[in-house]
């Protein structure tokens, strides 16, 4: 049986993930989110009553389903749809991932084989088999349940599905027939030796008829099961009188040999009991199968969406108003209300946002001051597209984008930002590794890159490596002090009416005031360091 | 033809031999090992699921035997006969099974019931075998031998006995039908058949298993206790039933005909060629039958004019330019070993012209040459033994045997040097007593000084050249390649680039070969120095 809730058509493999998944993590501070998805926040009357404890398969499914980009936009509807009903039925994912969760912990409890199959074993793994093939059945009744409790209230193409999945492949017939087939190999697996019913001892006993003919060598073989079928009896010590005269007087009618007397031929007697169960077992190997992965991938999938939960209510904390992006043109980016998420979760305030509307450009040059929140911008941006490639609402008032499957982060870091050759090296090795993984739709963030040489250097550099992969076709936002390459850019493209390149800076106010916005603006020759240093340095 | 018909009427005695059985003692020639045709043969065994290796072991000596091998191998490719034999011997594999557990059993009974099985199972393979056969039109004596010889076997009154009452008592007691009902420590048992109730239950909720319970003592080679007691109840309903099942035990326990057993083993001499070969086809690789041609040797101690092999211009039974040649050659051991594409494996063209008796072959290091040397020997050795070899087309002369002297790596056992073990392991070569065989020699005297090692090889090709023999000689020494009558000089080349190409071509020997080959195993050659900096 198949779950179907991460994709229209597949269950989930770790599969396709962002080419350098870790740096993208390290450079967007992602980890901050994946661990805020893990917590769960209980509210009561408006207010936060408690946050759970992170909970760590949660925060990896989460990181796991985050750093695999969806790659239509059908795709990424999919998973909106079954996060809005998440989103307005909390309870029933609760639940759905509570259920998956305990499902496997008692399946684990019962010794889960590595490959859950039923094969040769001994007499306790038969046992096992049984009993996971009620915990099966019994797990598959509850989410039947499950469903039928939510009837009417979801709407996503997903959760109705799999409840249609759920009620045809596990018919109510099948469940008949399973509830059947427990009960009549109940003689093997559970034991009642000790259960005691009005003062006498019960015990439960199986009662076989079988036929067979004479093979090769004289040996019984070509058994055909004719009926199975457990029995609560009353339990008789084998030396009892009683149990004495009813041997005798079934010898007269039949010809019939009692196993009580004889050792070899009880034990023999148990064999065929054990072979019985375990031929019937393996007749329901395709139901294992088919539920082998089945309950691992709900636990995920569910994950995943209590996460998304999880999230929903951080941005309600803060009062960050979230949407659902749109998906548009690769050369078009528009947005109202952007903001740095993952630093409003670490900060726990609501940052400024930011507004931005450009069509038809594929590089996206930032220049202006600096704390003038050019590397914020450049990440909330990132920080959304990585959201609205998983499904995820963003913290926006409105966000449309492109899909860029083929991502890439270059971020120059504070503590490697210092003048030397070797971490230049290091730069362009990281560059070329990802010009050798760029494929399809890419983007390409940079936020000072090339700045650990000369300006005048790191500028050819930038500037070489910038027009030749906006010439295949990819899309770069740079934000950057090379002011030279931005100023050389500008002078190309300044004349140009179709050129595909903007220009942004970071506002400011004539009163030296930084707004922390981004609006359209030629390149400056000053990075305003001096206003840095006014502000700073007393005069 | 009519020869032919002579032939038809002589009795058939073994597959693998006209003349006589092959079960004789195997002695392994070195050649099996030099030639790698020991990792062929264990390939061979690996596909075929057997070990076969014993007959790949028996290397005949006469010529009549490769042309009546060849002959049948032909008649086991023929559409129909290669799927009806392999039926055939799965069959009597599955006799072998029924009399092992024949004899594990202690009890006599169930060796008597055990042993009509085993009587049937061999009355049936060879009754379907002449089935499936008897419309196919041999042309080979062996199996046109054989399937009349079979005919006759399957007419006799002793036989048609044998089998119907085997037949019979099986089907009495397949008939019987017993009810078990297992309730409360109790087994009844009753004659009666059962309908599969709760069979049917289980397939209606998973379909398409085709799964069955198997008996928990079918392990158990004896009856357990349980089994008898049913068994009681069949005695009761057949109560000589049992007599006359040991009444045939006793009648027929010698039931099978030698010469049909041995059939039925050495005809997978065949059948694992055949499939082999088919699987390697599949791969790519190509095989082909070789033509066989006479040599025009005079006999021994004819005086000079022994010296003529191969190629006198008058050929009565070869034809004029008919000389031993082969298309598209290559290293079948190589070709197991990787068992990947059959491009990977370069193959060559080779052809001993008029007069031409020896091949001496120099060239750069891991160019290829001991591998052309043992494909050579190998399509010799395969010949012989009347199958078809690794190559597009191909003709060779029957050769008495096959020599081969290979360098190895100094034995510390022997505790001699290396010129002395070498010397040793060459003295069969040198003194084997028959004219005109083929001789393949791989390096031999690295170890000893260059003035010297010129001096002996040269010695044992002109003693090889003197016996009629014809061959290969592989050495590192150019001096050898010198013109000489009846030698030709072959080299290993390299490509434009400079890279081995693993190719075998006509060339005089040149001394520089091998620095060329250094150079271009670190890659410094100019051309791929170019190639990397691109």
């Amino acid at each position: 049986m198949n779950v179907y809730l991460l994709y229209p058509q597949r269950e989930w493999k770790n599969e396709g993930r962002y080419r350098d998944d870790r740096t993208i993590i390290q450079d967007l501070g992602l980890k901050t989110l994946f661990s805020a998805a893990a917590k769960k926040i209980e509210m009561e009357d408006g207010k936060i009553k408690q946050i759970q404890e992170a909970d760590p398969f949660l925060e990896d499914a989460m990181k796991k389903v985050m750093m695999i980009p969806l790659r239509t936009e059908e795709e990424i509807r999919y998973r909106q749809e079954i996060i809005r009903d998440c989103q307005e039925e909390e309870g029933f994912i609760c639940g759905l991932y509570e259920l998956s969760e305990q499902i496997l912990k008692e399946w684990n409890k019962l010794g889960r084989k590595v490959s859950g199959r039923t094969g040769a074993g001994s007499v306790r793994s038969l046992v096992t088999d049984v009993h996971v093939l009620q915990l099966f059945v019994d797990s598959l009744k509850q989410l039947k349940e499950w469903f039928s409790r939510y009837q009417g209230k979801l709407h996503s193409r997903g959760f109705l599905a799999l409840e249609e999945r759920l009620r045809e492949e596990f018919s109510d017939e099948k469940q008949e027939n399973l509830e059947r087939i427990l009960r009549d190999v109940a003689f093997f697996a559970n034991e009642r030796e000790h259960e005691e019913y009005e003062n006498r001892r019960m015990v439960n006993k199986p009662r076989i008829v079988m036929g067979c003919r004479i093979g090769d060598g004289l040996k019984p073989g070509g058994f055909q099961l004719e009926s199975v079928s457990t029995q609560v009896k009353k339990y008789r010590a084998s030396g009892s009188t009683l149990g004495r005269a009813r041997d005798y007087f079934s010898t007269l009618t039949t010809p019939s040999f009692s196993i009580r007397k004889d050792e070899a031929l009880a034990e023999q007697a148990d064999q065929l009991e054990y072979q019985f169960v375990r031929y019937i077992i393996s007749c329901c190997e395709p139901f294992f199968d088919s539920l082998n992965l089945f309950f691992d991938q709900l636990h995920f999938q569910a994950a995943f969406y209590q996460g998304t939960v999880n999230l929903g209510a951080y941005m309600s904390r803060f009062h960050i108003q979230a949407c659902f992006p749109e998906v548009c043109g690769n050369k078009s980016l528009h947005f109202t209300g952007l903001k740095e998420f993952v630093m409003a979760i670490g900060q726990r305030l609501n940052p400024v946002g930011n507004t931005c509307g450009i069509d038809n450009k594929n590089l996206l040059i930032i220049t202006g001051a600096n704390q003038g929140g050019k590397s914020t911008f450049l990440r909330s941006i990132g920080i959304a597209q990585i959201m609205m490639q998983c499904g995820l609402s963003v913290a926006a008032e409105s966000y449309e984008s492109g899909i860029f499957p083929s991502f890439f982060t270059h971020f120059t870091r504070r503590e490697d930002s210092e003048m030397n050759s070797g971490r230049l090296n290091e730069e362009l090795k990281r560059m070329s590794q990802i010009i050798d993984q760029l494929e399809g739709d890419s983007l390409i963030l940079l936020n000072e890159s090339f700045a650990s040489t000369t300006e005048k250097e790191g500028s050819v550099i930038a500037y070489d490596i910038i027009k030749a992969l906006t010439e295949a076709g990819v899309k770069i936002l740079t934000v950057t002090h090379l002011l030279s390459f931005a100023q050389r850019v500008y002078e190309e493209t300044r004349l140009d009416p179709d050129s595909q390149v903007e220009f942004l800076s970071a506002q400011r106010m004539e009163d030296g005031r930084r707004t922390y916005r981004m609006i359209p603006h030629a390149p400056e020759l000053t990075s305003f360091g001096l206003d840095l240093y006014d502000e700073i340095i007393p005069r | 033809m009519s020869e032919k018909a002579k032939n038809a009427e002589s009795p058939f005695i073994s597959i693998l031999d006209p003349r006589k059985s092959s079960d004789q003692e195997i002695q392994r020639p070195i050649f099996y090992q030099d030639l790698n045709i020991d990792q062929i043969i264990d390939r061979i065994c690996l596909i075929w699921g057997e070990n076969v290796s014993s007959f790949y072991y028996y290397f005949p000596a006469g010529e009549a035997c490769g042309d009546y091998r060849r002959e049948v191998l032909a008649d086991v490719k023929r559409h129909g006969v290669y799927e009806a034999l392999w039926d055939f011997t799965e069959k009597m594999k599955a006799r072998r099974e029924v009399f092992v557990k024949k004899e594990e059993v202690p009890h006599r009974l169930q060796k008597a019931v055990w042993h009509i099985r085993e009587t049937d199972d061999y009355c049936r393979a060879f009754m379907e075998l002449y089935e499936a056969l008897r419309a196919v039109p041999f042309q080979s004596e062996g199996m046109r031998a054989f399937a009349r010889y079979l005919g006759q076997y399957l007419g006799r009154e002793e036989f048609c006995a044998m089998q119907r009452e085997a037949a019979g008592l099986l089907k009495e007691m397949d008939a019987f039908r017993l009810v078990l009902t297992y309730e409360n420590d109790r087994f009844f048992v009753a004659e009666g058949e059962a309908r599969g109730e709760y069979d049917a239950f289980l397939e209606k909720c998973f379909p398409g298993q085709d799964k069955r319970m198997e008996s928990p003592f079918e392990t158990v080679p004896e009856l357990v206790e349980l089994e008898r007691e049913l068994l009681k109840v069949f005695q009761k309903k057949s109560p000589d039933f049992f007599d006359r099942a040991e009444d045939f035990y006793e009648k027929y326990e010698i039931y099978a005909e030698d010469i049909l057993l041995r059939f039925a083993s050495e005809i997978r001499y065949y059948l694992s060629f055949y499939c082999f070969e088919r699987k390697m086809t599949e791969l790519g690789f190509r095989f082909c039958v070789p033509d066989m041609l006479r040599r025009q040797t005079p006999g021994e101690g004819d005086g000079p004019e022994s010296r003529q092999p191969g190629g006198r211009q008058d050929g009565e039974s070869a034809g004029p330019g008919k000389r031993m040649y082969a298309r598209g050659l290559y290293d079948l051991a190589l070709a197991c070993a990787n068992s990947g594409r059959a491009e990977d494996i370069v193959s060559n063209d080779m052809e001993y012209r008029e007069e031409e008796c020896f091949f001496v072959l120099t060239g750069p290091n891991q160019g290829g040459k001991t591998t052309f040397a043992r494909s050579l020997g190998q399509m010799v050795y395969l010949a012989k033994m009347g199958l078809d070899v690794p190559a597009e087309c191909a003709a060779l002369y029957y050769f008495p045997d096959l020599l081969t002297h290979f360098s190895v790596e100094e034995s510390v056992e022997t505790g001699r040097g290396k010129l002395m073990d070498e010397l040793v392991r060459l003295v069969p070569v040198m003194s084997a007593s028959g004219r005109g065989n083929f001789v393949v020699i791989n390096e031999l005297f690295t170890t000893a000084a260059n003035y010297d090692a010129c001096i002996m090889g040269k010695r044992v090709l002109e003693h090889l050249l003197g016996q009629d023999c014809m061959g290969i000689y592989v050495t590192h020494l150019a001096e050898l390649g010198e013109e000489r009558p009846g030698v030709a000089s072959l080299r290993a080349m390299l490509d434009g680039q400079g890279e081995r190409s693993f190719k075998i071509e006509r060339s005089r020997a040149a001394d520089h070969a091998s620095a060329e080959s250094q150079a271009c195993r670190f890659g410094l050659t100019y051309a791929q120095l170019k190639e990397r900096l691109k």
